[in-house]
């Protein structure tokens, strides 16, 4: 399958289906809401084999490049048919699975995720460990029969929903740092898990508190080697700022199409639309570009922190741009649709934070993209 | 398309002619190494090659007066242009009855030539391309911003025009993307050199017992700078894969804007040496000041822009996958 025949295809799919894949929701609707819908537009998507098509065969996909993925992902949001935040974590933790989980088990679980059954998160930050992912604590302890995890993550993205958690764990001595964590897959439906959503200022729980007590994990469910676990931390990063990026960017673009739209003349200026629009354009190219290395099989690494910084600010440009322009939705509006841009106001905020900070990312390009050495 | 061996080696030698010379003799090797050859060739790879090195060995040349010649679909592409007026990207000249009235720019290829090639708006959005004799035109040399570029202004209130019996308005937008293509390649050139000076010298300066490239606050002025231009850098590469009007104005506003970013922090991080004349910083920081200018600054294209997407209330959809 090459790129223009699935674009003319899924675009006249996405034509056909267009009443059964709209949300019944009005604006961003409630979390429950989006994850009902996640799920229904992934089965259509994956029982037409959209969903499948970029994914290996042998974890139910159906071949071909990951720019297929990409397509997908963009026709999706640009449709307000998915949110990219839930969207995003099948880009991100698929690919993980599909290299560092025994293939039996990537064969078991990946269909699940790609069809819409199940959701997964992603147990990294814990209270004492935002940007310093290397200093953790939560501990799996090696039994005769498995490991034992006892610890507590935060910002644990869809913990509530979530069948199944990629968990990075300590296993080396306390200050063993990057070189003595491993990577999990945990059920969350195990005992002594508990899950307790956050209310963040965007007005959703969809960040959770998860504590773990002496959870017993099989060794089968190891991903990766044993105490190299950063390695798989440092594989899916990358793709965060990879396809899902791609799929923000998309969805990026509709809500300042969107804005386009509602805006009444003369609220906003011509010099700050002309801005925002190039920000967005940059971080498209720049992101198309990734897009393609991905697909020729290129090991992607510090330079997508490139990308993080470009949609990161063009996330905050966008929706400041809202507030400017749509000032009385945003602020006292009480309707679906500016909830919905107050909710994504606010989230924006935490553009410059979530997934390795500004700061972090500043760092990183310094250092590995600058190669100005360590900065002790 | 020009061979892979013979873009290498085209791009060696380009690069030796930049980091030698500058000005006629530049010109001189840029004749001996075939640049005008690969410019009728392949003008979009050639620009990309040699823009580049331009701006990142701080040279001027006349090649941006044969770039906009070849993308008038001149022949003669030696010609010296009359470019437009600072800011702008219009047409500099106004053609009635054989007439034409200039207000524009040119480099001092406009010095040496006996005739100038001008883009001449003349009814409802349409142009005459045709040439005119420099002894009708005033010609001032410019001193100003940036003295090495060797800028003349160029004006003229009724001088004879002799129109090529094919120039038409499109040539005029293909010659302004591939203008603005060449600048916005040339701008990146120059932001790159400038960031790679204020890299070298924040890992040879110590205070306080170590190099001030161990201060975050450093590191992170010199990483906002290498991320403005890799933003740019990637629109102005989608330019040169599928050129339009659009996508070339966004590149060179974004080249503009970026490099301007990255000149900013460079500078913070160059500090007292980077303010002294002995150091090569200000003499790129000119350029690049002068640069944005010719053909749409970032300023002006951006608001072009926005009127436009508030006009039309619609974002175009540029870079399909």
């Amino acid at each position: 399958m090459d790129l223009p025949t699935f674009r003319k295809t899924l675009d006249d799919w996405l034509d056909q289906y267009a009443s059964q894949l709209v949300p019944e929701h009005d604006g961003r609707g409630t979390l429950d809401e989006a994850m009902a819908q996640l799920a229904k537009v992934k089965r259509l998507c994956y029982e037409s084999g959209w969903m499948r098509w970029g994914w290996p065969e042998r974890v139910g996909g159906l071949g071909g490049s990951p720019i297929l993925r990409a397509y997908l992902g963009e026709a999706l949001n640009a449709r307000d048919i998915v949110e990219p935040d839930v969207y995003s974590m099948t880009e991100v933790l698929a690919p993980t699975m599909i290299s560092f989980a025994a293939p039996e088990l990537a064969a078991d679980m990946v269909p699940r995720l790609l069809r819409g059954d199940e959701i997964w998160c992603q147990g990294f930050s814990e209270p004492g460990t935002g940007s310093n992912l290397a200093s953790l604590a939560c501990r799996a302890i090696r039994t005769d029969d498995g490991w034992r995890v006892t610890g507590q993550k935060v910002w644990t993205s869809y913990a509530q929903y979530a069948k199944r958690c990629v968990l990075l764990a300590r296993t080396g001595s306390q200050d063993s740092a990057h070189r003595g964590i491993t990577a999990l897959f945990v059920d969350m439906d195990s005992p002594g898990i508990t899950v307790r959503p956050l209310t963040a200022m965007h007005g959703s729980d969809e960040f959770c508190e998860v504590f773990y007590d002496d959870v017993a994990v099989p060794f089968e469910r190891t991903l990766g080697e044993v105490d190299r676990g950063w390695a798989v931390a440092m594989d899916l990063l990358p793709y965060e700022r990879s396809t899902s990026l791609w799929h923000r960017g998309a969805y990026l673009q509709r809500r300042l199409e969107r804005l386009l739209a509602a805006v009444p003349p003369d609220a906003l200026s011509a010099g700050e639309v002309g801005e925002v629009a190039q920000s967005l354009l940059a971080l498209r190219a720049r992101s198309r570009t990734t897009q393609y290395r991905m697909a020729e099989g290129q090991q992607l690494g510090a330079e997508t922190s490139i990308d993080k910084v470009l949609i990161a600010t063009a996330e905050q440009n966008v929706m400041d741009l809202a507030v400017h322009g749509i000032a009385p939705d945003v602020l006292i509006g009480d309707d679906a649709t500016s909830e919905r841009w107050r909710a994504e106001y606010m989230y924006s905020r935490a553009a410059t934070i979530y997934g390795g900070t500004a700061e972090i990312q500043r760092n990183i390009i310094a250092r590995r993209l600058l190669d100005l050495g360590d900065d002790r | 398309m020009i061979e892979t061996t013979e873009v290498e080696l085209f791009e060696r030698s380009v690069r030796q002619a930049t980091e030698r010379h500058t000005g006629e003799a530049l010109d001189g090797a840029l004749r001996e190494v075939g640049w005008l050859e690969a410019l009728t060739d392949d003008a979009f790879t050639a620009v990309s090659i040699l823009f580049p090195l331009q701006g990142a060995a701080n040279a001027v040349s006349f090649a941006l007066d044969h770039v906009v010649a070849t993308g008038l679909g001149l022949k003669r592409t030696t010609e010296a242009v009359v470019l437009p007026r600072l800011g702008t990207w219009a047409a500099p000249g106004a053609v009635t009855d054989g007439r034409v009235a200039i207000r524009g720019l040119g480099t001092r290829a406009l010095l040496r030539s006996d005739r100038a090639v001008v883009v001449a708006a003349h009814e409802r959005g349409r142009f005459k391309v045709g040439t005119v004799s420099t002894s009708d035109l005033n010609v001032r040399p410019v001193q100003g911003m940036d003295p090495a570029f060797g800028l003349v202004d160029v004006t003229a209130d009724d001088a004879g025009f002799g129109a090529y019996p094919d120039g038409s308005g499109d040539t005029w937008s293909a010659a302004v993307v591939l203008a603005q293509l060449a600048l916005s390649y040339e701008i990146l050139g120059a932001a790159r050199a400038v960031l790679s000076l204020a890299r070298e010298h924040a890992l040879d300066r110590i205070q306080y017992g170590r190099p001030i490239s161990k201060f975050q606050a450093v590191r992170h002025r010199l990483a906002e700078a290498l991320v403005a231009i890799e933003g740019a850098d990637a629109v102005v590469t989608a330019v040169r894969e599928e050129p339009s009007s659009e996508l070339a104005a966004m590149a060179k506003a974004l080249a503009g804007r970026g490099a301007q970013t990255a000149a900013r922090h460079c500078q913070q991080v160059l500090a007292g040496i980077g303010f002294t004349a002995e150091h090569p910083f200000h003499r790129y920081f000119r350029r690049i000041l002068l640069l944005d200018q010719l053909f749409g600054s970032a300023r002006s294209l951006t608001l072009e822009l926005g009127d436009e997407l508030l006009r039309s209330r619609r974002l175009p959809m540029l870079l399909p996958l």
